[in-house]
């Protein structure tokens, strides 16, 4: 055994894991989520809402009548996250959700304004060219990636300030609602919203599962997913094994400014059914967390997504009636990021502990 | 027409200033090869606290800057610690972290009711008589202190970073932490000290902007200024003075904007506002077909650090 | 008299790899001290543990007789041990006098910055290297590079001198200049330990050498008594044979590297106008000390990095130097890299994905709608049998776990498993032990002899010799001389030289 020379305390060392059994892993995200919400309650609770009080509320978010709510709220979450999550899978931060969000609004909101196709098939349009604007935001920065190797997490970022900004000069300009001159777009008609099909259940959430089933094919089994998984774990290897991966990476950004601008149309065809200012806001780092809480998996992403769905209801009704600011959805969604992040450490490194 | 141009020019060195401290400070994390996407959070932190601070008090701008700084020191310590400590991905991290201080400088400006509340603000600085001299005096002659104060940091921060023993380290450690941990060089030391002195850079500048320039307080009021200084950081390459001269860039663009409207020129309001970070993106164009290849980085920039990685 | 360095029972784990198992080590004061073995036998490791880098799991250390406990790199230099590493741990865009104030703190910058320059100049003369203290690293030759290194840990003051494989990235002439250097040094009073697996250097330059093999100690001899065949028998545990060969007719041109030129960003020029040829059936070996190009050519072969310049001409193919990253080019041409976690493996993926990516673009495992997995796994394991890839209980598991004999062996399986007409192999076996090398030999010859055009680049000139038909000198970014089998090993020594 070694012989210390005058030491009090033990010698803390690391070394990197190679393999940690599923279970523990999950464990460790369990726990490290745990932590996460506990100091969400602590918070709360400082704020006023002791945590009975606070499971009183979720409980209640849970019955019928919010149910519905949840549920609405949940599609475009879930369409958010699955785009987020389609991109980071390959390594592209692809933070840009809200102004991809903002076009795709923008575009179905044009197939409503101008009349595009016939009654019975105008929501598919709408929802066509929600898509078509989404991959339109996203692929201008992917071009600027390829050409000219311009950074993509700030680029989306500005560029979701760029549609604002934009959205705005539509809202107060020439989409301005005639009847009431606020900064809103006129009312869809009838047969341009999504509306329940029954059983609380509103059509904007089947196309919010038919993303998911169409992702979770996408990355798990097509070809095409395939690739996706070489040219996250080795880009320079993929480019050598002869993977495409210029073509993937388009294909894949694509489908994920698509899912953003179709959560952009389901978000204002099924709650306002107008476009307005703020319909976007905060869906960037919701996205995120999504993604990053389903390990970029999109099956785990509907559950997730229906999760901070209920997050998201929870913090409007103590909105509503605790007045507690919408920003406290943002503090406890960052919270547990940070959590989850930081277990990370523990699944990745083993610690030692030397005398 | 002159007029215009000296009133928009006069004014820019007070626009400039947030970008400048800013990426002053993300320079300074960055060198140690810290990937630092902090700064839009940090900017807010700084401003609602030197806001609050002001308000409080009724005044003492000085003192409302100071804590601008602190707090700002003290919030990058949760981003030094996940990125050092924990390991984690640098970009989630600063993610989170600029997330995190948007809810909470909203909650807090929200709860505290500090929104919208007129502040005191700083006076200009008159260099008599140099503030004589027709069209120059105006210009560069009778800012507010800070903006003086900015150069005098960059000649510091670039004294320290090139010319000192610390400054060797932190380079040391931001391109080739293996070699600087060989050397015997603390590469967690050093990468925390960075992030937190750079870090109350970055709170100076948002708390200027709170206090000096705006001299009120509005939730998100650094509308996407810190995402602009990271690019800067970029077109910069890791150096000071270009940083500067960025910055200087920027805040004339931001300047002229409110200056075009009065000016009677008619352009669609929205359409103007989006000036910055479209030219910011163009900015980073330039910057991309310029260069060949990466080279100006620091050798080690986003990469944790562990001793006993075994390839 | 004590010993100037122990170590004894040190055992080091990591993360379940076992690397030293009960290593001892006994160097003497002022005695040039060799540590001998092969790639894997735990040299480095122990090494590492004496100057403070790693922690030893269990063990003793004692310097000049007392036990210490090393707290890390800082430490040991406090207690004399200084260590030059195979990988230069310079800051490449600091001056030569700003990495070793780096090394060796000051109170001030100003100061400090010019006490080094003197004492640079003192220890460059007194060990006859001639250093600016002004030039920036990343402009120094590899042999430059190390030499700073060594006028680095030396100005600290160490009294015992631990050199990793320090030859290896030096010409013989080089080498010999090194060593005779560090004869001196030991004369003086420093004890040098240097780390090597080449039997003529200890033979030649050593007072005492320890023999390591799978992380143990297996025996500490005097050179001067001890037959070469003794130490090698010592250090490889048996004699592997040499790998046998047949004459083949050869063919045609199968490849044609005409002025390849490749300038790097920072407008340093690794390629210029290097041209050779190949024919189908032979091994044409690019010998030369690494750094003059070879991993770029590799990469540019390969097709992990795009040439400024000139032509890489396949049979069938045509010049595929500017193909994007499209599919000709690893259709036909088989790569094996010298960094296989760089550009041959994906450590997080499984064996069996990694083995499948070869031939999924060409339908055989499924339709672009549907990746059939099972198809994959079965070609996996078969190839796994075939290629006697060890230490894989399932397909499933990740490639990171291989050890290195087993992933070159998995990485050559997916590359033949497209019959290639051409094989690029950028240092096949390093890194591995005798039985894995002479694995990766057999494969090689029996590619040639299937009538593929292979390109063999690497360091190890006996590799070179042994395996090569035509042997191609590289220095400075082209080809200076051809040789045909057999060889003159003497002849291309002089030719890697005269032109350096």
């Amino acid at each position: 055994m070694s012989t210390p020379t005058a030491r009090r305390f033990g010698r803390i060392t690391l070394d990197m894991r190679q393999n940690l059994a599923s279970w523990k892993q999950a464990a460790f995200l369990g726990g490290s989520l745990a932590i996460g919400l506990a100091i969400s309650v602590a918070i709360l609770a400082i704020a006023g809402i002791p945590p009975l009080q606070l499971a009183s509320e979720l409980a209640g978010v849970l019955n019928a009548d919010s149910l519905r709510n949840t549920l609405v709220q949940a599609a475009p979450l879930i369409l958010v996250g699955l785009g987020a999550s389609i991109a980071f899978r390959i390594g592209f931060w692809n933070l840009g959700l809200e102004g991809q969000m903002i076009f795709g609004g923008i575009f179905a909101a044009a197939v409503s304004i101008h009349q595009i196709g016939p009654p019975s098939t105008r929501l598919i349009f709408m929802g066509l060219a929600a898509a078509v604007g989404g991959m339109f935001w996203v692929l201008v920065v992917a071009f600027l990636k390829i050409r000219f190797r311009v950074n993509e997490i700030i680029a989306t970022l500005l560029l979701n300030y760029v549609a604002q900004y934009f959205l705005f000069h539509l809202l107060y300009g020439v989409w301005q609602d005639a009847q009431t001159a606020f900064p809103q777009s006129s009312q869809f008609r009838p047969f341009e919203r999504l509306t329940d099909i029954g059983l609380g259940v509103n059509s904007g959430l089947i196309i919010a599962v038919v993303g998911v089933l169409v992702a979770g094919w996408f990355v798990h089994l097509s070809r095409a997913g395939f690739y996706m998984r070489f040219i996250s774990a080795n880009p320079a290897m993929a480019k050598v094994v002869g993977v495409p991966i210029q073509a993937t990476t388009i294909l894949v950004v694509a489908a994920s400014g698509a899912c953003a601008g179709l959560a952009g149309f389901v978000n204002v065809a099924s709650q306002e059914s107008r476009l307005t200012q703020s319909f976007a806001d905060g869906y960037v780092f919701s996205g995120v967390l999504i993604a990053f809480l389903s390990r970029n998996d999109p099956i785990v992403v509907a559950v997730v997504g229906f999760l901070i769905a209920v997050l998201f209801i929870t913090g409007q009704t103590l909105q509503v009636f605790y007045q507690i600011p919408f920003t406290m959805v943002q503090i406890i969604e960052a919270i547990i990021v940070i959590a989850v992040a930081s277990s990370e450490f523990l699944i990745r490194h083993r610690i030692h502990w030397i005398r | 027409m002159s007029d215009f141009l000296i009133n928009w020019i006069a004014n820019a060195p007070v626009t400039a200033v947030p970008y400048a401290l800013a990426a002053l400070g993300l320079i300074v994390s960055e060198r140690s090869g810290v990937l630092n996407l902090t700064a839009e959070g940090l900017m807010l932190v700084g401003a609602l606290a030197g806001a609050g601070t002001s308000l409080t008090l009724g005044g003492h701008p000085v003192v409302a800057l100071v804590v601008a700084m602190v707090s700002a020191g003290v919030v990058s310590l949760l981003f030094a610690g996940m990125v050092v400590v924990l390991r984690v991905n640098q970009v989630i991290a600063g993610l989170a972290v600029v997330f995190f201080c948007q809810g909470l400088t909203g909650l807090i400006g929200t709860l505290a009711n500090w929104q919208n509340k007129q502040i005191t603000g700083l006076p200009s600085l008159v260099l008599w008589p140099f503030s004589e001299i027709p069209m120059i005096g105006r210009l560069f002659f009778m800012q507010d202190p800070i903006v003086y104060l900015t150069i005098l940091i960059f000649f510091t921060v670039n004294f320290v970073l090139f010319r000192t023993m610390i400054g060797l380290r932190i380079r040391a450690v931001g391109e080739n932490p293996a070699a600087a941990d060989a050397a015997g060089i603390s590469v967690a030391l050093h990468r925390i000290l960075a992030i937190v002195s750079g870090s109350c850079l970055i709170g100076l500048a948002g708390g200027y902007i709170s206090v000096v320039s705006v001299k009120l307080w509005v939730t998100g009021m650094t509308g996407g200024r810190g995402w602009i200084a990271v690019a800067l950081v970029v077109f910069a390459r890791w150096a000071p003075w270009p940083a500067l001269w960025g910055a200087l860039l920027f805040g004339c663009i931001e300047a002229v904007i409110p200056r075009i409207a009065a000016a009677g020129i008619r352009v669609p309001q929205y359409l103007m506002l989006m000036t910055p970070y479209l030219a910011t993106i163009a900015v980073m164009v330039w910057v991309g077909a310029k260069q060949r290849a990466g080279g100006a980085e620091p050798g080690a920039l986003g990469q944790p650090h562990v001793r006993e990685e075994r390839r | 008299m004590s010993l100037a360095l122990e170590l004894a029972g040190i055992r080091k784990s990591f993360d379940g790899v076992v690397a030293l198992n009960d290593a001892v080590f006994r160097a003497r004061p002022g005695e040039v001290h060799a540590l001998l073995g092969e790639n894997g036998a735990g040299k480095s490791s122990l090494m590492n543990v004496a100057a403070g880098l790693y922690a030893p799991d269990a063990g003793t250390i004692a310097i000049d007789g007392a036990p210490v406990s090393l707290s890390g790199p800082a430490d040991a230099r406090q207690h004399g041990i200084g260590m030059v590493h195979q990988h230069f741990k310079l800051v490449k865009p600091f001056t030569v006098a700003e990495n070793i104030l780096l090394a060796n703190r000051r109170r001030y910058f100003r100061s400090g910055i010019q006490e080094i320059r003197k004492a640079i100049k003192a220890q460059a003369e007194e060990l006859g290297f001639d250093i600016d203290p002004e030039r920036r690293t990343d402009t120094l030759t590899v042999a430059e590079q190390q030499q700073v290194e060594i006028v680095k840990v030396l100005v600290g003051g160490v009294r015992i001198l631990i050199l990793d494989e320090p030859t290896a990235v030096l010409t013989d002439a080089e080498a010999d200049r090194l060593l005779e250097t560090i004869g001196r040094l030991a004369e003086s009073g420093t004890t040098v330990v240097f780390v090597t697996h080449k039997l003529q250097e200890v033979k030649r330059y050593a007072d005492a050498v320890t023999i390591m093999r799978g992380g143990k100690t297996v025996a500490t001899l005097d050179p001067d008594t001890a037959t070469a065949a003794e130490l090698t028998e010592l250090t490889v545990g048996q004699t592997a044979a040499l790998p046998a060969r047949s004459q083949t007719a050869e063919g045609q041109t199968r490849l044609n590297v005409g002025a390849l030129s490749y300038a790097r960003a920072d407008g340093r020029i690794m390629l210029k106008d290097t041209s050779f040829f190949v024919r189908a059936g032979e091994i044409y070996g690019i010998a030369g000390v690494s750094g003059n190009g070879q991993a770029e050519l590799a990469e540019a072969l390969i097709g992990a990095q795009e040439p400024t310049s000139g032509e890489i001409w396949i049979e069938g193919m045509g010049d595929i130097s500017h193909a994007a990253s499209g599919q000709p080019r690893s259709a036909a041409l088989a790569a094996i890299p010298a960094d296989r976690y760089a550009y041959a493996l994906a450590g997080g993926l499984s064996i069996a994905d990694n083995f499948a990516v070869a031939n999924i673009r060409s339908g055989r495992y499924g339709r672009a709608a549907f990746v059939d997995r099972a198809a994959m796994r079965r070609d996996a394991r078969t190839a796994v049998a075939d290629y006697d890839v060890q230490g894989v209980r399932s397909v499933d598991q990740k490639a990171a776990l291989l050890s290195g004999g087993n992933a070159q062996k998995l990485v050559i399986a997916r590359e033949f498993s497209r019959e290639p007409a051409v094989v690029v192999a950028h240092s096949p076996s390093r890194g591995l032990d005798a039985r894995a090398c002479a694995a990766v030999h057999e494969r090689l010859l029996a590619a040639r002899e299937r009538g593929a055009a292979i390109v063999l680049i690497s360091e190890d000139l006996d590799e070179i010799l042994s395996l090569s038909d035509r042997i191609g000198v590289m220095t400075r970014g082209r080809i200076v001389g051809e040789f045909v089998r057999p060889a003159d090993r003497q002849a291309i020594g002089r030719a890697m030289v005269d032109h350096a």
